[in-house]
């Protein structure tokens, strides 16, 4: 027996395994990019043989699960709740075929939201897509979660979703383990094109079958333990009971716990969907009211049918944005038992200590690139060479490009490129020429811009493409992409190039530098701006390249140069307002710009960016 | 038994987790069930690292403000944003580069509070023994002079001694040394 200090990530790899995973693919997306290389590494520890990839996107990763899944072995994917988006065909075509070995879909939340575009509810895609969906509390939940996930999966020949919350994923929880394993089931497809490959009208025989088979999950679900249960003692009746899902179950258990109400029955929801209707329908019946909390959106609130009793989003109890953290659900609860005049928890406000915190005008900590990010340069280059451009831009660690006024609009992945061309054909249908600049990192341009600049110079769209190379997937935790071969497990993989998918789409203006170099990258912008305008020109596209500070750290410090800044300094601030380097600061009582050394990387870009020359790299 | 909370503050680069990691190591040698939370992704980006660490039985992995015991921050800005989790009676522990810690109306509320607070400037001590990046391991052993309860230095020493990689072995428990001497001496006043 072995014990660890999980992650809630590690915790779900760690089920996955103990159920025999044979089949694991994923796309990075905080918060569940940990999930895949967690499970590489016992993987890797215990000597098993499942499969695993990064894929290039989520839908790829649920298509190749799937296939795995219908051989008869036990196949997984994940991803973030955005990413289930993009993987949304897949899903919803995958509920009516069914599966033969189990798949899980694992989708993790982001309330907050933290580190995503949306704060929206996987649980109510699971219901709009059919598939039944489970609601982790904690990390161990979580495990045995995975396992259950399979079973069931096995038993009704249907995807299951898991849903664990960014404090699932990113909770730690010390686990105990011991026997885990790849199962060895051999891959065996029986061909059988009507459900396979069915036509509209077999799809209509499949729903009747999906639908019969989510009627018996939900009466499974009203019995489902330790997931879907209560604690109301038989004959009871309450003038007030909570129901909780998921994370805010485990902080409501605690705050009862806390404060001793053994008075307050809980009726734990852990598998939501298809809705436990008798389980639910019992606990009702047993209180006057009942206060429903749930991250993020309205699944249970939805379901429950006596809605006279209810208290929750719809009533206004529950604030229907944001992360339900502990003070919040303890406020609600406080709040509730105030206005049903029952006895309340005697919570303190903690309004005065807020108030002291909020006087004392402390540092606002905004996201900011790193010192020595590649990103920066590029992002001060484009904005030096157009400043009335458009920059529509994409979802990694150069939407910080903000800072430097270099990205206007960010919608989702790949939308860089179809945005660019969007608005210059709004923009050509007026007669302007409006000049367009996108940006995009190297892992979002393989997720989802192929698509996008295929279409863009079909239609013959005209802007400039800036690629911002920086060798990995930095936001989400370094993860390889197909441009350096390396694979999941860090085998070596096929290198795929960008400027040969580029060339692909159609592109002829093609231009790979440095991007350190912002004087060379100012020109190349001219020259990519000049061929926008041409009559045969088209979509210039410009890979910037550098290695990310943090992944190639050793690589990048090897040429580091002492910066020192000169008396010629005039404290114009150009370089901290517009090239935003954490490093440099401005020093009140030398009235001058100062270079934090412990800070600094000594990229020595900075150098060309100081209009007076008063930045000196040695 | 009844619950511990530890709430660990500072910037990113710091070393949070890896000091979340030491109490926590050091908490399963003694039995205790752990739950813990931390900071990934966009947030990470953004300075302030914020960890929380929860020994004894609980189901949720958050301390809820007005509940830590012990807040450990190795930058007094993040200290001071981090104050409304501690409980009252609780204890604070803050690296500081200021000869006044702390501010004075923080110091009024901290009194009313029976909050106790030390500070220690652990980057300085870190940075004067060639390692400018294990303020942590200061501020763990100066934390480690003020409790003998639920762990005494020698646990810490055993579970810095047996995670940390072997290059930094000796250096990390000699910070944790210096910053555990420099706790000692103003216990003893």
């Amino acid at each position: 027996m072995k014990e660890e200090f999980f992650l809630g990530n590690g915790a779900i790899a760690l089920g996955l395994l103990e159920a025999g995973c044979q089949f694991l693919t994923s796309y990075p997306g905080t918060p569940s990019s940990e999930i895949l290389p967690e499970a590489v590494r016992l993987i890797k520890d215990e000597k098993l043989n499942t499969y695993v990839e990064w894929s290039t996107n989520e839908k790829v990763a649920l298509d190749n699960a799937y296939a795995a899944a219908i051989t008869g072995k036990r196949a997984a994917c994940c991803m973030k709740q955005v990413g289930l988006n993009v993987a949304a065909d897949s899903l919803m075509s995958s509920a009516y075929l069914g599966t033969v070995g189990g798949l899980v879909i694992i989708s993790c939340d982001d309330p907050g939201p933290h580190s995503s575009q949306t704060e929206q509810d996987t649980r109510l895609m699971a219901r709009l897509a059919k598939v039944p969906v489970l609601d982790p509390s904690n990390p161990q939940e979580a495990r045995e979660m995975v396992k259950t996930a399979f079973e069931l999966s096995e038993k009704y020949r249907i995807p299951i979703i898991l849903r664990p919350a960014i404090r699932v994923c990113h909770a730690r929880q010390n686990l105990a383990w011991e026997n885990l394993r790849t199962n060895h089931r051999p891959a065996a497809f029986e061909k059988d094109p009507q459900r396979w490959a069915a036509t509209p009208k077999f799809r209509f025989l499949l729903h009747q079958e999906l639908n019969k088979k989510l009627k018996d999950i939900s009466e499974e679900f009203n019995d489902l333990q330790p997931y879907n249960t209560h604690n109301l003692q038989p004959g009871m009746h309450v003038p007030l009971g909570i129901i909780a899902g998921g994370v805010p179950s485990s902080v409501i258990k605690d705050i009862l716990d806390e404060h001793g109400r053994t008075d307050i029955p809980l009726l734990k929801i852990g598998a939501p969907y298809p809705f436990p209707d008798k389980l639910a329908l019992t606990f009702l019946e047993a209180c006057d009211s009942v206060l429903v909390v749930e991250e993020t959106d309205t699944l249970i609130e939805y379901c429950l049918r006596n809605r006279d009793k209810v208290l929750g989003r719809f009533s206004n109890h529950v604030p229907s944005e944001g992360e339900l953290v502990p003070q919040i659900i303890e406020d609600i609860l406080e709040k509730t038992l105030r206005e049903r005049e029952l006895p309340s928890l005697g919570v303190k406000s903690q309004e005065n200590v807020e108030a002291l915190v909020n006087s004392l005008e402390l540092p606002i900590r905004k996201p900011t690139l790193c010192s020595g990010c590649m990103h920066r340069a590029v992002f001060y280059s484009i904005r030096k060479s157009r400043p009335k451009a458009i920059f529509t831009s994409d979802i990694g660690c150069y939407t910080l490009g903000l800072n430097l006024g270099g990205v206007d609009t960010v919608l989702d992945m790949g939308a860089s490129i179809t945005m660019a061309s969007g608005f210059y054909h709004a923009y050509a249908q007026d007669d302007s020429d409006q000049p367009i600049v996108a940006t995009i990192g190297d892992s979002t341009f393989y997720h989802s811009g192929p698509a996008g600049l295929l279409n863009a110079v079909y239609n013959d769209a005209r802007f400039v493409l800036v690629i911002l190379d920086n060798m990995t997937t930095a936001m989400t935790g370094m993860q390889p992409t197909p441009s350096l071969g390396i694979r999941a497990d860090g085998s070596t993989g096929k290198q795929i190039p960008l400027e040969r998918i580029i060339s692909g789409c159609g592109i002829d203006f093609i231009e790979v530098l440095d991007a350190y170099e912002i004087k060379d990258l100012r020109k190349t912008l001219k020259k990519a701006f000049a061929y926008t305008k041409e009559p045969d020109g088209g979509i210039a596209v410009v890979i910037a390249r550098h290695p990310c500070v943090i992944a190639y750290k050793d690589m990048v410090t090897k040429n580091r140069k002492d910066i020192t800044i000169t008396d010629d300094c005039i404290a114009c601030n150009h370089c901290i307002d517009r090239f935003e380097c954490p490093a440099l600061s401005h020093d009140a009582d030398k009235n001058k710009t100062v270079i934090n050394p412990a800070l600094c990387i000594g990229c020595a870009v900075c150098v060309d960016v100081c209009p007076k020359g008063a930045i000196i790299a040695e | 038994m009844s619950t511990i909370n530890y709430v660990l503050s500072g910037l990113g680069g710091q070393g949070i987790l890896f000091m979340t990691k030491i109490i926590a190591k050091t908490a399963l040698q003694k039995g205790y069930n752990i739950m813990g939370a931390e900071t990934h992704g966009m947030a990470q980006r953004g300075g302030s690292v914020i960890s929380h660490l929860r020994l004894g039985d609980t189901s949720s992995s958050l301390v809820k403000p007005g509940s830590a015991h012990f807040l450990l921050s190795l930058e007094e800005n993040e200290t001071y944003r981090n104050l409304p989790f501690l409980a009252k009676d609780g204890h604070l522990y803050s690296d500081t580069i200021q000869d006044i810690f702390p501010r004075n109306s923080v110091k009024t509320y901290l009194d009313k509070m029976g909050i106790t607070y030390y500070a220690l400037p652990a980057g300085k001590i870190a940075l004067d023994l060639g390692a400018p990046v294990s303020s942590n391991l200061a501020m763990i052993g100066f934390f480690a002079a003020f409790h003998e309860e639920p762990f005494t230095p020698d646990d810490f020493r055993e579970t810095i001694g047996s995670i940390s990689p072997e290059p930094f072995r000796d250096i990390n428990l000699q910070v944790f040394e210096k910053g555990l001497s420099s706790g000692v001496a103003i216990r003893k006043g």
